[in-house]
């Protein structure tokens, strides 16, 4: 049986956060820079925020990524809501502390002076809005003591401005906002992801006005446009099993990108 | 997994929906269409200054008691009863503040309203301030620029037909029509049998100003793949030289 043409395509736009699938784009590129930057500098908490699907848990995993080949890097990227397993689970990762005991704060500040490191260890919270109030004075304190170093990101939401909420209001040394992608970056990005894995054929279907429409559907959200170019290609998988006739490979359908967004719930019909 | 046939007929009903606000359009167009020139033409016939003079006289003149009944039926006379329930409190207003209202102009005709101001706690500073001490890392969008070097040292490595296309299509799209030229070229050299490939290659020739040979590589391609599109751009080629 021949390969399709459009599977692979479909697998590279699988919505999960791996850091090999990091895209480069010239705004988030910069982004990343200035992040790496700062992570170096003396400061106690770096916080990364933006919409839902703007590429925060990417670029922090990312982050970890290229961090963790040159000091201790600490990735959190599912929030433990209870502060006695928080601080356990810290001291385990990064003093190899083992504990089945309740861990006090105080306990964790000792630990951590006791154990020297080169450079102070980072840690990178993921979906920090999850925390407790009381949870995250304890990571101030932490922080205050330059025990540890904190990336943590946040969802902004139309309700709240979360970083104005009362911990982050002084503690923050830096704060860094992810825009969903403009038409142009969206495009870049669709691009890049095909012809890193040299579906060549596949971009070269797709023009300008394709990626207009996605790019109306999704709003540049990176999660909507990954999971609308996967059901769009699951389409296209599925047309050439079973009506490759239908096919015209001049150009994506316009109707079959419709299909995926009504799939994907983008349209509601 | 996907359910196909639903999503057709999904899709249909939204098109359907999305349709229908621009065939009301259309329609009321047509009727307009329709109706306006009618309406226009029948104003025409009666001039609306005689008609009204016609009127004004109709009602001066005294009318024979039959004819007045007749009329009786078709003017219509302004209802004075509104002025009636003018007088009469409208229950909506607090009759409590309300003002017996003048006929005088000159005065108000309901006092001003006295605005109860209560002290109110002093409102609190604004949570905008995100960062005090740090600063906030402003990014500024540019476009993006996509590294185009990159794709072409990978096509001299894999000499990949669609990548050579892609770049050919891009340097084209980007107004890079010599380059466009070579890579469609190359392209060309590596699969013969792309159509857009030797489109590109016969657009970016007309660009830089030969259309003679560009011609001449359309009918070549032609006579070995019997291509349409390519016939299609060559038949715009020729009308427009003629022209």
């Amino acid at each position: 049986m021949e390969p399709s043409l459009f599977s692979k395509p479909r697998d590279l736009f699988i919505d999960v956060v791996n850091p090999r699938d990091y895209v480069q784009i010239d705004s988030v590129s910069h982004i990343y820079q200035s992040l790496k930057t700062s992570v170096q500098k003396p400061l106690k908490m770096i916080l990364l925020y933006g919409r839902p699907g703007t590429g925060k848990s990417m670029l922090l995993h990312k982050l970890h990524h290229d961090l963790s080949k040159h000091q201790k890097v600490c990735m959190i990227d599912i929030p433990i809501i209870d502060e006695d397993d928080f601080l356990r689970v810290l001291a385990q990762k990064i003093y190899s502390y083992a504990s089945r005991e309740a861990l006090t704060l105080t306990r964790f500040l000792e630990l951590s002076s006791a154990v020297n490191f080169p450079v102070i260890p980072i840690v990178l919270l993921d979906e920090a809005q999850l925390y407790s109030a009381a949870l995250m004075e304890k990571i101030r304190l932490i922080s205050d003591a330059r025990a540890l170093k904190f990336v943590i990101t946040l969802h902004k939401t139309d309700n709240e401005d979360i970083i104005a909420k009362e911990h982050f209001q002084t503690r923050i040394w830096e704060s860094i906002e992810l825009h969903n992608a403009s038409y142009e970056e969206l495009k870049i990005y669709i691009q890049k992801k095909l012809l890193k894995a040299n579906c060549f054929d596949v971009a070269n279907m797709i023009n300008d006005k394709n990626i207009k429409l996605i790019s109306k559907l999704t709003r540049g959200n990176y999660r909507d446009s990954n999971k609308l170019m996967f059901a769009l290609f699951s389409l296209y998988t599925w047309y050439e099993e079973h009506n490759p006739s239908k096919i015209k490979y001049n150009a994506l359908s316009r109707k079959w990108i419709e299909m995926a967004a009504i799939h994907t719930g983008l349209i509601h019909a | 997994m996907l359910d196909i046939a639903k999503l057709e007929r999904r899709w249909l009903k939204y098109k359907i929906k999305s349709m229908i606000p621009y065939s009301l359009m259309v329609t009321a167009v047509i009727i307009l269409g329709f109706t306006l020139p009618l309406v226009l033409s029948h104003n025409a016939s009666t001039t609306p200054l005689a008609s009204l003079k016609e009127s004004t006289l109709k009602s001066k003149t005294p009318l024979p008691a039959h004819a007045k009944n007749d009329e009786k039926s078709i003017i219509l006379e302004p209802s004075m009863q509104f002025l009636q329930s003018m007088n009469v409190p409208s229950p909506s207003v607090d009759s409590v503040n309300a003002v017996p209202m003048s006929t005088t102009p000159s005065k108000p005709l309901t006092p001003q309203p006295q605005i109860e101001t209560t002290s109110l706690p002093p409102i609190a500073k604004p949570l905008q301030a995100p960062v005090q001490k740090g600063k906030l890392t402003s990014i500024k969008r540019d476009d993006a620029a996509f590294d185009i070097h990159e794709l072409e040292e990978r096509f001299k490595n894999n000499s990949n037909p669609n990548l050579g296309l892609y770049i050919a299509r891009y340097h084209y799209d980007h107004g890079n029509y010599t380059e466009s030229y070579n890579y469609a070229l190359k392209t060309n050299a590596i699969n013969s049998t792309m159509d857009e490939s030797w489109l590109i290659f016969a657009k970016s020739l007309v660009k830089l100003g030969k259309e003679d040979q560009a011609k001449k590589t359309l009918q070549l391609y032609i006579s070995n793949s019997n291509s349409q599109s390519a016939k299609n751009y060559l038949d715009t080629l020729s009308k427009e030289s003629s022209k």
